[in-house]
């Protein structure tokens, strides 16, 4: 072969890069162009081998049709979901990382392993576990409720805003860990020098937060909220699992459960790919605007 | 030309760990040579253990043929199949209770069985153990029933109620608090509250029943309106059930002695027995008011061959169902779980006929109404469940549920069907 080495370089790079897209293709590609065009099928139980194409008829109805709940409510109780989740995940994630960055913290290492403990443990044994908590009769919470202050126990799993908390709760559990590993990660890469400059121009705490810890800690935990973010919107788990698939009365889905329900339980494939593209535009549009807001890819020591 | 050549030993390598790789997807149709035959199913862990000793001494009969069980959860299980069938893969026989028939049917993933097993060798078998949907046979059962029955600590009920009154007297005698809290730590009955499967028995014993003969649901009538209000009278007025219970609580209740009775399904019987309960299972009561037996929904639970089956796997997998089907085989699983075998010799045998769980259950079984195989009736369930848990948790009324439950089911049934 009188190739140039120009030529054998491309093809030497080529070569390195085909398995990936062949992978890549196969799982993402792929997936996801079949999954636009099912979002413009019929495809359903009757329609499963005899499926065409109709257009946006799919689209139409997720955004009109009228059922309890309709997507409007459901979207309405996803955003509430993952912006209190999120929040709740970075608060929470954030402070004990702090804490844990202290030098004065003896122990550090068992503080970790039990603040880590919620992530280790698999998200099914988690689900399960509260959703027993939240017994009215039998579950813990309840029963410290009312030995311990005294106030009547609540309908946790039985009425839906406190279904909505109960899942809320638990999510929140689950999820911290995530962003405090993150956030410990961040600021143990900020150099030291910093700080002690800080002292001797006699910054307060508040100041060093905000003007040295915010600042450094920002390109790492910008993605990991990004992440964050896509992921509790798309967590089917906890909420199939705590609520035992929407309960009561369908008033705990999210767009995600919701897709499954209509797709896997109802064999509504079309519609399902046409609100499963919906939920896709609306977290492309967010990751992209948060990225673009918070500035995650500037250098900060610019 | 270095480069290229480490550029195609690159390439050769993501291949070869690819092809390594596809054995362990389940996509490879042979073994060693020996036909592989996969069966899915979603029976628990010592249903499994029974089915795996009787699929290895068939292996022993048989052993160029490999068969595999692979235990996947019922939604799993179903949408898995839907997908691979639809893709001309997935498991040689699909087992499970009879409601998934229908869909399996409309989507044309299983094959019917008719022409495949001879007529003398249906007439074995309980014609409740064959399913037919649309003039064709697509499933032929080992067991009937996955029914709900009055499951009784023998120790606390002695003698089980035959009516909803013996029920409420007994219940209220059970019912009691015994550390003096204030609240009941035993109770009289229990059960699944989330599950409308569980309020059908409460359903037919008022005169309801989820569908007419045309497939059109029939939730909004006196059955369902006053078997809501009779659980709830159970719950409020009589206060002889827990104030919220789902499968778990229900099942932790009764296997601790919290719970005297509970509504439970034939799978939980040797449960119950190895947890050293001695139990006793009577069918469930009759209405004294209507004089209607409260009838849970009776299904068999049987095999179903996909579509897809390669030519030289076919007659191995029909051998495979024989064998699975055979008296033996069924005498075993019924000896171990006390589940209804659909063989008629053995049905009549003397061990079921002698064991009291298995006649009671024979008696329910007769007082059971059989579930419809009509995707239909998945939309239903979906559509009574939001009207069953607003009315327990007080936020409807049973007449408003019952509205509720048909306009859902209606909107599902087209919605599903569109």
């Amino acid at each position: 072969m009188n190739l140039s080495p120009r030529t054998r370089h491309r093809l030497y790079l080529f070569f390195l890069v085909a398995p990936t897209f062949v992978i890549l293709f196969g799982v993402v590609i792929y997936p996801f162009f079949y999954n636009v065009i099912l979002s413009l099928s019929n495809m359903s139980l009757r329609h499963i081998r005899d499926w065409q194409i109709i257009g946006f008829g799919q689209y139409v109805k997720v955004f009109t049709e009228p059922s309890q709940p309709d997507f409007y409510m459901v979207f309405g109780k996803t955003i509430i979901w993952t912006v209190v989740n999120v929040v709740c995940h970075v608060v929470i994630g954030v402070f004990l990382a702090l804490v844990l960055n202290q030098k004065e913290i003896k122990g550090k290492w068992l503080f970790r392993a039990i603040l880590v403990l919620p992530w280790a443990v698999p998200q099914l044994i988690v689900a399960l576990t509260w959703r027993g908590m939240f017994n009215y009769e039998y579950g813990s919470i309840n029963l410290m409720l009312t030995q311990w202050l005294g106030v009547e126990g609540v309908q946790w799993l039985r009425q839906p805003l406190e279904a909505f908390i109960a899942v809320i709760v638990t999510n929140v559990w689950l999820g911290f860990p995530f962003m405090m590993v993150i956030a410990l990660g961040a600021l143990q890469s900020i150099p030291h020098d910093l700080y002690e400059a800080a002292d001797i121009d006699g910054a307060r705490w508040y100041h060093k937060l905000w003007h040295i810890t915010v600042p450094l800690i920002r390109p790492v935990m910008v993605p990991a909220i990004t992440l964050g973010t896509i992921w509790t919107f798309n967590n089917l788990n906890i909420v199939w699992l705590v609520s035992n698939a929407g309960e009561p009365s369908d008033q705990t889905h999210l767009l995600v459960s919701f897709v499954y329900k209509a797709a896997f339980n109802f064999y509504r494939y079309g519609y399902g790919a046409a609100l499963s593209m919906v939920i896709f535009a609306i977290l492309l549009v967010f990751s992209l605007s948060f990225m673009r807001r918070s500035k995650a890819t500037d250098n900060v020591y610019s | 030309m270095k480069y290229l050549r480490q550029g195609l030993v690159f390439m050769l390598v993501a291949v070869v760990a690819a092809a390594a790789a596809i054995p362990w997807t389940g996509c490879h149709r042979r073994d060693d040579g020996r036909i592989r035959i996969t069966m899915w199913h979603q029976d628990r862990i010592d249903v499994r253990l029974i089915l795996q000793r009787q699929l290895d001494r068939f292996m022993q009969l048989h052993p160029e043929v490999r068969v595999e069980q692979l235990f996947k959860e019922t939604e799993e299980l179903r949408s898995g199949f839907i997908i691979a069938a639809l893709a001309g893969q997935g498991p040689e026989i699909v087992y499970g209770p009879s409601d998934q028939v229908g869909p399996f049917e409309i989507m044309q993933i299983i094959t019917p069985l008719e022409g495949i097993f001879e007529k003398e060798w249906l007439a074995q078998y309980d014609p409740r153990g064959l399913t037919w949907y649309k003039d064709h046979l697509y499933q032929v059962a080992d067991k009937l029933g996955n029914h709900l029955t009055l499951v009784y600590n023998k120790k606390l009920v002695p003698v089980p109620p035959t009516t909803d009154e013996e029920l409420v007297k007994i219940g209220k005698r059970l019912t009691a608090d015994l550390n003096g809290d204030g609240k009941p730590d035993r109770y009289g009955l229990t059960w699944n509250y989330t599950e409308p499967f569980f309020f059908i028995p409460f359903m037919t014993g008022f005169g309801g029943w989820i569908m007419d003969d045309q497939g059109n649901p029939t939730l909004n009538g006196r059955g369902t309106i006053d078997g809501l209000g009779f659980v709830k009278q159970l719950r409020d007025v009589h206060r002889i059930i827990p104030n919220e219970a789902d499968y778990n609580v229900a099942d932790i209740l009764f296997k601790d002695g919290n719970a005297g009775m509970i509504i439970n399904g034939d799978w939980s019987w040797a449960g119950y027995k190895n947890a050293g309960l001695d139990i006793g299972v009577a069918p469930l009561p009759k209405i004294t008011s209507t004089g209607l037996w409260c009838e849970p929904m009776v299904s068999p639970k049987g095999f179903s061959m996909n579509v897809n089956i390669a030519p030289e796997k076919r007659q191995w997998v029909i051998e495979l169902i024989r064998y699975l089907m055979s008296p033996e085989n069924q005498l075993e699983s019924t000896k171990e779980l006390f589940t209804m075998p659909t063989h008629m010799a053995v049905q009549q045998g003397d061990f079921v006929q002698g064991n009291e769980i298995l006649r009671n259950s024979a008696l329910q079984i007769a007082h059971g109404r059989t579930m419809p195989v009509v995707p239909e009736v998945r939309a239903i369930w979906d559509a009574m469940r939001p009207g069953y848990q607003a009315v327990l948790a007080g936020r409807v009324s049973a007449e408003q549920a019952a509205a509720e439950m048909q306009a859902m089911a209606l909107r599902r049934i087209k919605e599903m069907n569109e």
